[in-house]
């Protein structure tokens, strides 16, 4: 709003001074109009005819140039101490020749008028005419004030230092911040340019292994057609032997019986299921025979593979929680018998319809709770009847929907699923990934991608071996290369189906919007706290962000975008409030030399705020105005001041 | 249980059990008549059934005393019958049971609400009775002087009080005329097989005392329309709710109640409650009836033709049209007041003359006020104030709701938000602001409260049946509620507001009373059951309706103690009764973000106004819900002229400060602050106007102009003092408007100055940046056109006069102004001006009258600009007396922001001060 203003002035400048120029001729030789900037004089020059309001509302006559009356609706005809050119640093230059000899007073009289306080030893002010003589100091100059209702004693001085300081230090957190900003946005184009050579890579190489895996599937289809002749030709000798057999018995006894169709039919449902798991599904990986394709199953640990399971089980569980909660919701509304209720239960229910607060729960104890437990599930995973018990999980309407609100970012997964023994856990990876510039530690970026072309070296061998082995189908086969090509199959599919989730992911990230040189792009998979009074507050960039206190976790959006020229991080479609907004957050983005959340408010119910105080901030335009803004404070310093 | 089974399990529950909708949850909540035994007793009575007969007539102690006994059975105990004649046209009628047969327990009668001077004072001291035959009937009646034009008439039998003017007999306001009197007298015990008790939603009355409701109808002769009653969301003139094609309708009814999300059109009662009714009719005027009695009441509104099967036994004066009303009350006695009129001013005069006059205003309390639930701390209360600032917005008070305090105990304040309290009013106070923080009268029950400690040790509480403190929920939990009904209490009470006592007020701290219906969570229909007993063995049921005019009183008081009897309180209320104007404002409760309560709002704060509550207001924007921005400007654009224009928001519902929806937005609603600020003048002037009139600042347009047939039931306009007429915008797409411009003179729009002639329907177009406006032609008004941060920075800026010439080219207006904060006022601290403009000459007259004390106000004030509208011709110059000054006459806009503002005939710079005498002549 200020800038704006500011502009609005400054354009009004421009215009009235060309304006100016082409309506008058310049070389008058009468005394200047004291207060009014040069190129304005004329303006106020008055003609037979009067002064013409500069928005043509009227005319005035030169007496009644500030004489305390609106004539111009536009305030032309009391300027202050010619409020509107003096914004213009241009003016603010032509100001200084003159002298303050205080007769030019702006007044009150004009509701659209502005005044201008010079304000010398700190920055100049432009005032709504309401403020003129109105009882309150508002220039630190006093000028303000001048109908001698009250005395306002000059303080730009002792002001003015404080804030040519304070503008002195933030310009030098600028400084600072600007070059660490500029480093960071280096470190974001190496790293992005990885991510993408990575991204290249791994689709050469899903496109080799596809057409491996491919080979594999008909290889192992045919030594299941194989398998199969062989079997039924198996069973048939066995059935026949059985009923040989049962011929002998049944003369024997009457007690047999053939149980043999269902076992086989059995068996193929297994089959089929199997392999569409392993087409399908990263929970396949569970059937990865630990320890056999060179090291890397290690990867997958008991709890992990349980998790992964849960989170299936879990969507279900989570769709039924929140509709169980919107039947909460909605018994507010039900008729609730009063006779039913304790007094005590029917003055909070009462209350709630103005507050909103869930009272069921405090009444009932067994309606589940509008926050969410946190998603820590690492223990509570292992438990199942302790997870099944608790209002555990996000309200989500999809397997989708339910990935995102996942703690981890699914990237981070997919790396520490390929490459876990190598890499350790997450938050290493961050660090090492801020500090990738650093000479002392490995590229493990560069690491991962040799270490995709040896194993899959490795595996290409292999399957030749294989497939050259079948060439020749003999009859009946090699059980050992049958289970070999089995087993090769689902390794190589497993890797297929793991790096075609790592090219999503990395897909998927480098779709976001990081801003103006990618200077954010280091955001991303970072989540930032704050702590305060109980709550503490997590925001995770291009992901989502949450409110947490003691066990339960309320969502306060996910990531939507950047606003206001990427000053400010957008989070939105968070959990609903009742009788209002989903919630929603704002960060404003901060310049500073550490990334640290803080200030986390909700200036509006359920709408939230918070301060994010980061170098990516910095910009060199935001510099470049503080210092403008100091040069024109130091500039306007007094001279007589010098001395204190 | 498999997830899934439990998901679909779930599904189908919810949609099996589906909600009905909310509306009939609430219906359900609070009682109708068939579900209230008094009222449907009442309600089941035929005219004619009444079989009281006056006896024993004198006159005793100046006035007319009978009994009232059963004609046929005597052996029932009398009624006694009190008939006082008023200054001024004030009948009062009392029934009671007759002390001298011992009744069972004295019945309540209202204490503290007529004014002691009233009685002491008025009273006219009857000498003689004169007796006539009225009709055919046997008895003859007794008539009273009443005064000049009118006399009262008690007819003996059939039993009929009556107001007649005494030159044409005709009667004006009758109680009894159709005989449905009745009066259930206190029995010591139950009869065989009765049942006292009352049930209700699983709450029970004990009802101790047995049934004891009174009912009566009362006649309004001439009327074309009655109003009044308050409160409630419906259209000014009330409707049948009896009688032929209405048949499902409930009377109105007059119970303080908490009504969540509340109905915009619903004879139901809201907040507080006025058993004052006024009618008017083109040939008779207005009469008014006020029943004191603040017990539950029903009223019916009987539409024509509903005695339509009475064979006949009832003759009333057939040449007259009417309105016959039946007024039901479950308690208490009949103490009513009958009002002559006949302009409806005179019948509002009449009636504050009895109840009390509006208190006078802070100027402050004049301006905006800025609320919500709730400026969340001391940071939030500083940025919402310099956004004010920021954008050029003026307001004067900054309120707070409960979560300011400390766990919802009153006096306190929460630490971490709110941890400088008294510095933040301070800072405030230096722009010239005030604060305003929330008392509600439930305590918690919290031993660590030192309230609560006092009023438990003292005693103070109301108790319950068994004589337990009463023990309700509300904000704060388990909670106990003041009985205000005791002056100590009061007085106790109205300690807890000096500054030593409420740690981090200030003097410029103001207080808002909520919740004092009383709202009571867990209570019969929300509030507190009616047999809690008050001091003096008080039933609640016997006092209910005035509970908040008492809690009121007890605040107001406190902070008159906290002045030292200089400052003049401040305090909004949400429940009232008959009496509340005296101390302070009330608005409408918890409304709706909608169009439909944007609407009702006027009819509601016009009936307000008739009822003696002249500084009302409904909350700006909408309490519930998110208004649209063009909602929220129209309301802001309506608000304006609402005598209290407080913008407030429930907490759920989204910022609305007014630089919230963008630029043109806000610049729409800083117009329509500024309209309000440079009318305060003028405001100002009809606030003092109420306080010495009782004529509210708001008034339906048949009140100042009675004759006008087609203004009496226009509820979508009103008139703000009796030069400006304000039509609502109340539809989003609406194009144009048809605005009634009532009477023989022309009007001018606000904003253009454009003319319209009077007694027309002009259909005008609507723009977004002003609601229809228009000044009345031979009137003047006065503005301050300087927009500064708060009223506090307007005190020492120039007027601005607009002169609405009529046909015969003059006009006139009056002007008050005085220190706008100390009560001396009273003894003459004010100036107070007429305007007259005629033949060609305005001059001012001072019109405050000489000696009415010691106090002086001056002010250097200045007027910098006289506007003229209408037919003024063309003069060039003015001539200033005394000084012979010549100034200039010249063309000037009409308004100085906003846009469609036209040239009109200026004076510029007259240079004469408002406290003086002068002339402006133009040639």
């Amino acid at each position: 709003m200020k800038g704006e203003t500011f502009l609005h002035i400054l354009l009004l400048t421009l215009i009235m001074v060309s304006d100016l120029f082409s309506r008058f001729v310049v070389g008058s030789s009468s005394p200047p109009l004291l207060g009014i900037a040069p190129q304005d004089e004329k303006y106020y020059q008055a003609s037979s005819d009067g002064i013409k309001c500069r928005d043509g509302s009227g005319k005035f006559s030169k007496a009644q140039l500030n004489d305390d009356f609106c004539d111009c609706l536009d305030g032309t005809d009391e300027p202050g101490i010619c409020s509107i050119l003096f914004v213009a640093v241009l003016a603010f230059e032509l100001w200084l020749l003159h002298e303050d000899d205080g007769s030019l007073k702006g007044t009150s009289a004009c509701p659209n008028g502005r005044f201008y306080c010079r304000n010398a030893g700190h920055i100049p002010l432009v005032l709504y005419s309401s403020r003129v003589n109105d009882g309150i100091c508002d220039c630190c100059d006093g000028s303000d004030e001048y109908d001698g209702q009250v005395k306002c004693s000059n303080t730009c001085w002792e002001a003015g230092k404080a804030a040519r300081d304070k503008l002195t230090k933030r310009i030098s957190t600028f400084q600072e911040g600007v070059a660490m900003r500029k480093h960071e946005i280096e470190r974001a184009k190496l790293a992005i340019a990885k991510d993408e050579k990575e991204l290249s890579k791994l689709k050469n190489e899903e496109r080799v292994l596809k057409g491996l895996v491919q080979r594999l599937k008909e290889r192992k289809e045919l030594i299941e057609i194989a398998e199969e002749k062989e079997r039924s030709q198996k069973e048939k000798e066995e059935q026949d032997r059985k009923e040989a057999e049962q011929k002998a018995t049944e003369e024997k006894s009457k007690s047999a019986k053939d149980i043999d169709p269902e076992t086989k039919e059995h068996e193929v449902d297994e089959g089929g299921e199997t392999k569409e798991d392993f087409d399908n599904d990263i929970v396949g990986l569970l059937d990865d025979p630990v320890g056999t394709a060179e090291g890397d199953g290690d990867a997958y640990s008991l709890p992990e593979i349980q998790e992964a399971a849960a989170v299936s089980s879990d969507v279900v569980h989570d769709a039924d929680e929140n509709a169980a909660s919107d039947q909460a919701n909605e018994q507010g509304d039900v008729p609730v018998k009063p006779e039913e209720l304790s007094k005590e239960e029917l003055g909070r229910l009462v209350a709630s319809r103005w507050t909103g607060e869930k009272v069921d729960e405090e009444i009932k104890q067994d309606s589940s709770e509008e926050t969410h437990k946190e998603d820590d599930k690492r223990e509570d995973v292992l438990d199942e009847d302790l997870y099944e018990d608790d209002d555990d999980g996000y309200v989500s309407d999809s397997v989708d929907d339910n990935k995102k609100y996942e703690y981890r970012d699914p990237e981070d997964e997919i790396r520490e699923d390929l490459f876990a023994d190598d890499n350790g856990d997450s938050t290493s990876h961050h660090t090492n990934y801020s500090d990738s510039d650093s000479d002392d530690e490995p590229d493990w970026e560069d690491i991962i991608v040799e270490m995709i072309w040896s194993w899959l070296e490795k595996t290409m061998i292999m399957a030749r071996r294989f497939l050259r082995a079948f060439n020749l189908f003999q009859r009946p086969f090699d059980k050992s290369e049958a289970a070999s090509v089995r087993k090769e199959y689902d390794e190589s599919s497993s890797k297929l189906s793991k790096i075609q989730s790592r090219i999503s992911a990395l897909s998927e990230k480098l779709k976001h919007d990081f801003g103006p040189e990618k200077v954010f792009y280091s955001f991303h998979g970072r989540c930032l706290e704050s702590k305060q009074n109980k709550y503490v507050y997590k925001v995770c960039p291009y992901k989502e962000a949450s409110q947490k206190e003691d066990y339960s976790t309320t969502r306060l959006g996910q990531w939507e975008k950047f606003d206001e020229s990427y000053r400010v991080m957008v989070f939105s479609g968070g959990d609903r409030c009742w009788n209002g907004p989903d919630r929603s957050l704002k960060v404003k983005l901060r310049c500073s030399l550490t990334d640290e959340l803080t200030d986390v408010d909700e200036p509006s119910r359920c709408e939230y705020m918070a301060l994010l105080s980061t170098p990516a901030a910095c910009t060199d335009d935001r510099l470049k105005e503080l210092q403008d803004k100091l040069d024109a404070m130091n500039k306007n310093e007094p001279q007589s001041h010098d001395e204190l | 249980m498999n997830p899934r089974l439990r998901f679909s399990l779930v599904l189908f529950l919810s949609l099996a059990l589906s909600p009905a909708p909310s509306l009939s949850w609430k219906e359900e909540e609070f009682r109708n008549c068939n579900q209230t035994p008094f009222c449907e007793r009442a309600r089941s009575r035929t005219p004619g059934s009444s079989r009281l007969i006056a006896s024993k007539v004198s006159l005793s102690d100046g006035s007319l005393v009978a009994s009232l006994v059963d004609r046929d059975d005597s052996s029932g105990n009398p009624l006694s019958l009190t008939l006082t004649s008023y200054q001024d046209g004030v009948l009062r009628l009392v029934v009671d049971e007759d002390p001298s047969f011992d009744p069972p327990r004295r019945r309540f009668r209202v204490p503290d609400v007529v004014l002691p001077e009233f009685e002491s004072s008025k009273k006219l001291w009857l000498q003689r009775i004169a007796e006539e035959r009225i009709g055919d009937d046997v008895e003859l009646s007794v008539v009273v002087y009443l005064n000049e034009d009118y006399e009262a008439v008690l007819r003996r039998d059939p039993f009929e009080v009556f107001v007649r003017e005494r030159s044409s007999k005709d009667r004006v306001l009758g109680l009894n005329s159709h005989g449905m009197f009745d009066f259930e007298q206190l029995r010591g015990k139950k009869e065989e097989g009765q049942e006292w008790e009352e049930r209700f939603r699983g709450n029970t009355d004990s009802r101790p005392h047995g049934p004891q409701s009174i009912s009566f109808d009362v006649s309004f002769y001439g009327a074309d329309f009655v109003y009044g009653i308050p409160e409630r969301a419906m259209s000014l003139a009330l409707r049948p709710t009896r009688g032929p094609g209405i048949e499902f309708s409930e009377p109105y009814r007059l119970f303080n109640l908490d009504v969540f999300e509340y109905l915009h059109e619903s004879p139901f009662g809201l907040y507080g409650s006025i058993p004052f009714m006024l009618s008017h009719g083109k040939g008779r005027g207005s009469v008014g009836f006020f029943w004191l009695n603040a017990a539950e009441m029903q009223i019916d509104v009987l539409g024509e033709g509903w005695d339509a099967y009475n064979d006949g036994k009832i003759v009333l004066p057939s040449s007259l049209k009417r309105i016959d009303t039946f007024w039901m009350s479950e308690a208490g006695i009949v103490d009513a007041f009958f009002f002559v009129g006949p302009g409806p001013k005179d019948v509002v005069r009449q009636y504050t003359s009895v109840t009390g006059l509006p208190a006078m205003p802070q100027f402050f309390a004049t301006a905006y006020h800025q609320c919500r639930w709730n400026y969340r701390d001391e940071q939030d209360v500083a940025e919402v104030d310099a956004k004010f600032d920021e954008h050029d917005i003026p307001y004067d008070v900054l309120w707070l709701d409960i979560e300011h305090t400390d766990g919802k105990k009153y006096f306190t304040w929460d630490k971490v938000l709110f941890p400088t309290p008294a510095e933040m009013q301070r800072k405030l106070a230096a722009e010239g602001r005030h604060m305003v923080t929330i008392v509600d009268p439930h305590i918690k029950r919290d031993d660590r409260y030192y309230i609560h400690k006092e009023a438990t040790r003292n005693g103070y509480y109301v108790k319950d049946a068994s004589g337990k403190d009463y023990n309700g929920w509300c904000w704060p939990g388990s909670s106990s509620y003041l009985d205000m009904v005791n002056p100590e209490i009061r007085s106790w009470w109205g300690d807890k507001f000096s500054l030593q006592s409420y740690s981090g007020s200030t003097p410029s701290l103001y207080i808002w009373n909520d919740m004092n219906e009383p709202s009571v969570f867990n209570g019969p229909e929300v509030s507190m059951p009616r047999d809690a007993i008050h001091c003096g063995s008080v039933e609640h049921r016997e006092v209910h309706n005035a509970y908040g005019y008492y809690f009121h009183m007890a605040t107001s008081d406190g902070l008159l103690k906290r002045g030292d009897g200089q400052d003049r309180p401040f305090v909004l209320s949400r429940a009232m009764f008959a009496g509340s104007q005296r101390y302070g404002a009330v608005w409408t409760g918890d409304n709706t973000a909608d169009w439909d309560h944007l609407r009702v709002s006027v009819p509601m704060l016009l009936t307000l106004g008739l009822t003696g509550m002249s500084f009302s207001g409904a909350d700006v924007g909408g309490y519930f819900g998110n208004p649209d921005p063009k909602l929220l400007v129209r309301w802001y654009q309506l608000g304006a002229y609402y005598p209290f224009f407080r913008g407030h928001a429930h907490q759920d519902t989204k910022r609305r400060e007014p630089w919230l929806f963008g630029e043109r937005n806000t610049e729409l609603m800083r117009e329509a602050i500024r309209v309000r600020y440079s009318l305060l003048p003028y405001f100002y002037t009809l606030f003092r106007e109420a306080n010495t009139t009782g004529v509210p600042v708001l008034r339906p347009l048949w009140m100042e102009f009675p004759s006008d047939e087609v203004a009496f039931d226009k509820d979508d306009s009103f008139m703000v003092g009796n030069s400006l007429l304000v039509h609502g915008v109340f539809n989003e797409h609406a194009k144009h408007v048809s605005v009634y411009l009532p009477g023989k003179q022309s009007w001018f729009d606000l904003r253009t100055g454009t003319p319209y002639p009077g007694g027309t329907t002009q259909k005008l177009e609507v723009s977004e940046s002003s609601i229809p406006a228009f000044q009345k032609a031979g009137t003047i008004v006065q503005r301050k056109d300087r927009f500064r941060r708060s009223t506090a920075q307007m005190v020492n800026d120039p007027y601005t006069l607009v002169i609405a010439l009529n046909s015969s080219k003059e006009a006139e207006g009056e002007l008050y102004v005085d220190d706008g904060k100390t009560f001396d006022f009273l003894s003459g601290g004010f100036i107070h001006r007429r305007f007259v403009y005629k033949e060609g000459t305005l001059s001012s007259y001072n019109v405050a009258p000489t000696a009415s004390g010691n106090a002086r106000f001056n002010t250097k004030c200045e007027i910098e600009r006289i506007i003229l509208l209408g037919p003024a011709g063309q003069p060039k110059n003015a001539l200033v007396r005394p000084g012979n000054l010549k100034t200039e006459v010249e063309y000037g806009p009409l308004q100085l922001f906003g846009t469609g503002s036209s040239n009109v005939l200026t004076i510029r710079k007259p240079g004469v001060r408002i406290s003086e005498d002068w002339t402006i002549q133009l040639s």
